[in-house]
């Protein structure tokens, strides 16, 4: 009661000027390479230091989600401070992409990556790739009993024993890709059958790879590495990945990528900093650190993981995937999977 | 709630407010409308986006918002009933009872509110969940489901119930214990009087507690889309990601679904009545032979939670420190690098808190003083910003500061960082800011100016002191919301600015448990000091 009856007209003070101290505080610097990045800071952060300290660049990032930040983009428009966009997905750099807010790159950084994992217009290039795999758990299915298809995955015996994470951004790139290769009805009667069928849905992948090895559910349709980092974590989990034997659209390899802003007022400064991410040393990163498959040529995938061509995978353009993405939401909202 | 008998509070305090002689003010209202329209800038930018574009308009009255809207409701009515119960229930025991260990439960109990609901529905799943943590090390089968609104009524009361607990709690110090002490001498229960004198007394904080509960539960996020019931919120933002007219249209339904909220509290709710002599120490209800229950209750209830959240991350936590990891950006390799994060989430929690607070006392004297048709747009404008998902908000400000010619120098930066919270949050101060203002007995003012103390005087030396408690009260809940803000704060920070809450997102996002695991902690550990200092150890006696 005591100290609360006294008037504190220094601690008000101190608070007064705190305020301004933090009013004066608002001028950032120019001269930082702004990065906004999608994939988030335990994936890329290390190496971006590295590169702040090889080149002497001051950067400066924002870790958000992928869409989050295409949409961030978006409504900030001519006036983004950002340099550069690094997307988890293809799908979200499509989406800023089809705003016009992406500068072309030049040919002699384009033609580092394969001609399926950079944009044909030029607007990005991928940087690790991920599949996509089934995960199981093989204390309770056998490998002998997996399925042999994306498409006997919503049939008998497996039907809704599978589980999915409709809102995750990779799931929606995967049935964008199938709009896009079998059109608009066959993606339609895939998902209807898998909502028929009621499979388990969760929040994202993690989730469906956590459920997976404490034995919840069985099988789930998950990227590649959440369970290389599980497994890392916990070495004795019963899960295991699983691909498709022929090239099916279930072994898709979707990319994360990176573009430079248009309005960016250092494309220089950009363009280093996208010859470091295809470099040899931030490459093995991807491979080594976060089990991803390297894109630039030259850099060999870690010997921890199967060989990317053990498990055929299609080609799709991603470019196409930006506007594709709206129809795939609506077709599985329709579905019923939430 | 609303249906209780007039309170018979008035008796500690024979002068009205409303009945005040003096001159009133002339810039109090101004100054009011001018904060609430700060208040209102989200809302009004969905307002005018809905206006030019036909289609945003058309969305948010058709058919499609029925199911979600009917499901929010529904988990934000229950989610406020269980706080409103919990809270009350607490924050009377610890203050008027002889319940054994109440200074650790006061420093306890209002801690649930800073652990992240994503982490909590998180922490649910993981303990729960078949083949979870309780399976696994208790050995217990056959657990009760834990998804869907079950799981999400679960997890959003023991974490929200704090709102509740601490304007109670805050407003229970103030009580004169005269009342209480005249029914027990009449031979009244412990019970009745409970029911007769102090509940009617606590009226008006367990309704604004419990609208803030509402509020947090139709804009909560991160819980109802880890434990998968599809609210509005869920559906919002899938929307933004693909269809920004949907997702526009569904967030003006939300700040118009507060403002209709608001208007139906306003319109029951009485302003919050003076108190009177405080000096006096609050009368202590022995509890005898329910002492081993209480405690029991009161105990479960922080084991829940709070110890088992925390229970889960420790687990973690430990697990990743014990065992290392050979990645480069592990935690338990380089705790130091919290040290920046941990820094920014005080300086911005602090600030935000006093901004927030500051800003929405001039509503809160409207309110409180002149209630009048402006007080209640004020005080609807500042509600509604609370109800508003964290990304419509921040996506409003990016459009109106770069916009806004010179209002782009502070786009990015921790100043708008701050206007964000506080507009965000700023309905937390403001209900406890108006159970502060009304703590003020009139006749002291009148008295101050009988004995010619300006109004500057009168109001550091008689008000302020008096509405500390109160004031602190809303300033913690403000503090500790912020602490673990996120939507906002991801788009809205300078680049390069970490909070603690931006690091958890982070490692959460990519399963990265022992990493997220330490910064939870670190979180949940600072709030608890922050707290402690700033808010529980200066409000006298709570």
């Amino acid at each position: 009661m005591t100290t609360a009856s006294r008037p504190r007209p220094a601690a008000l003070l101190a608070m007064v000027a705190l305020l301004a101290i933090l009013a004066s505080a608002c001028t950032g610097s120019s001269s930082e390479l702004t990065i906004y990045s999608g994939r988030s800071q335990n994936l890329i952060g290390p190496l971006l230091d590295d590169f702040a300290e090889e080149t002497g660049i001051d950067i400066a990032v924002k870790y958000a989600d992928s869409a989050e930040l295409a949409l961030l983009l978006a409504e900030e428009g001519e006036a983004s401070r950002a340099d550069v966009f690094i997307a988890q997905n293809p799908g979200a750099t499509a989406f800023v992409g089809d705003e016009g807010l992406l500068a072309e790159l030049p040919t002699s950084l384009l033609d580092r990556v394969e001609s399926g994992f950079r944009s044909p217009s030029g607007r990005w290039i991928g940087l690790s790739g991920r599949q996509r795999v089934l995960v199981y758990n093989e204390d309770l299915v056998s490998e002998d009993e997996l399925p042999a298809s994306i498409d006997e995955v919503v049939e008998a015996p497996y039907a809704g024993r599978v589980a999915i994470a409709p809102q995750n951004g990779s799931f929606q790139d995967f049935v964008s890709a199938m709009v896009i290769e079998r059109g608009e009805d066959a993606a339609r009667r895939w998902l209807q059958a898998l909502a028929d069928a009621d499979a388990p849905t969760y929040a994202n992948n993690n989730a469906i790879v956590e459920a997976v090895s404490r034995g919840e559910i069985e099988m789930g349709l998950v990227n590649h590495y959440y369970n290389e980092r599980f497994l890392a974590e916990d070495p004795s989990l019963p899960s295991r990945n699983h691909s498709f034997p022929q090239e099916d659209l279930g072994n898709l390899v979707i990319t994360s990528s990176v573009s430079i802003i248009g309005t960016s007022d250092q494309p220089e400064d950009a363009q280093r900093f996208v010859e470091f991410l295809l470099s040899e040393e931030a490459q093995r990163y991807f491979s080594d650190e976060t089990f991803e498959y390297p894109l630039a040529a030259g850099v060999e995938p870690s010997t921890d993981l199967p060989a990317l061509d053990d498990a055929p995978y299609p080609h799709v353009d991603f470019d196409e995937l930006g506007s594709t993405l709206e129809l795939t939401t609506r077709l599985i909202t329709e579905a019923g999977l939430t | 709630m609303s249906t209780l008998p007039p309170a018979t509070g008035d008796v500690g305090a024979p002068t009205s407010p409303r009945r005040r002689l003096g001159p009133r003010p002339g810039w109090l209202t101004p100054s009011a409308l001018a904060v609430a329209l700060l208040f209102a800038a989200p809302l009004v930018y969905l307002l005018v986006r809905a206006a030019i574009d036909h289609e945003v308009a058309v969305t948010a009255v058709g058919s499609g918002v029925l199911a979600p809207l009917r499901r929010t409701v529904l988990l934000a009515t229950l989610v406020s009933t269980g706080a409103a119960i919990l809270g009350t229930g607490s924050a009377w025991l610890v203050t008027r009872t002889d319940l054994p260990g109440r200074r650790v439960w006061r420093i306890l109990l209002p801690l649930p509110l800073v652990i992240p609901s994503f982490l909590g529905a998180f922490a649910l799943i993981a303990a729960f969940a078949p083949g979870g943590l309780v399976e696994d090390v208790l050995g217990v089968r056959n657990l009760p489901q834990v998804r869907g609104i079950t799981g999400s009524v679960l997890v959003l009361t023991l974490l929200t119930y704090p709102y509740v607990y601490l304007p109670v709690a805050a407003r229970l110090n103030q009580l004169p214990p005269s009342l209480e002490e005249a029914a027990r001498l009449f031979g009244r229960r412990p019970t009745e009087v409970f029911r007769e004198i102090v509940l009617p007394q606590l009226k008006s904080s367990i309704l604004a507690g419990t609208l803030l509960v509402f509020l947090y539960t139709v804009s909560e996020f991160g819980a109802v889309q880890l434990l998968r019931y599809d609210t509005f919120t869920r559906v919002i933002f899938t929307a933004f990601k693909t269809d920004k007219t949907t997702a526009l249209a569904l967030s003006l339904d939300l700040g118009l679904l507060a403002l209709l909220v608001v208007v139906l509290e306003r319109l029951s709710a009485k302003a919050p009545r003076t108190s009177g002599d405080r000096t006096l120490r609050g009368l202590e209800v022995r509890l005898g032979r329910w002492r081993a229950a209480a405690t029991a209750a009161i105990g479960s209830l922080t084991l829940f939670a709070l110890a088992a959240p925390v229970g889960v991350l420790l687990f973690w936590a430990g697990r990743g420190l014990l065992r290392g990891s050979d990645r480069t950006s592990a935690l338990s390799s380089d705790l130091g690098s919290l040290l920046i994060p941990a820094l920014n989430t005080a300086q911005m929690s602090v600030l935000a808190a006093v901004v927030a607070t500051i800003g929405v006392l001039p509503i809160a004297y409207l309110t409180v003083r002149r209630r009048s048709r402006a007080s209640h747009v004020a005080n609807a404008l500042v509600v509604a910003g609370f109800a508003l998902p964290g990304l419509a908000i921040a996506l409003a400000l990016v459009v109106l500061t770069l916009g806004a010619g010179p209002l782009s120098a502070y786009y990015q930066t921790p100043t708008l960082l701050v206007f964000a919270y506080a507009i965000h949050f700023g309905a937390q101060a403001l209900r406890a800011g108006e159970v502060a203002v009304a703590s003020v007995p009139g006749r002291l003012d009148d008295a101050a100016r009988a004995l010619g103390a300006g109004r500057v005087r009168r109001f550091v030396t008689v008000e302020l002191p008096l509405m500390t408690p109160g004031l602190l009260a809303g300033a913690g809940l403000v503090l500790l919301s912020t602490m673990k803000e996120l939507p906002a704060t991801l788009l809205l920070a300078p680049p390069g600015f970490e909070t603690l809450a931006t690091r958890i997102w982070n490692a959460t996002n990519e399963a990265f448990l022992a990493d997220a695991s330490i910064a939870g902690l670190l979180l949940i550990a600072l709030s608890g000091v922050l707290t402690w200092f700033l808010v529980i150890r200066r409000s006298a006696a709570l």
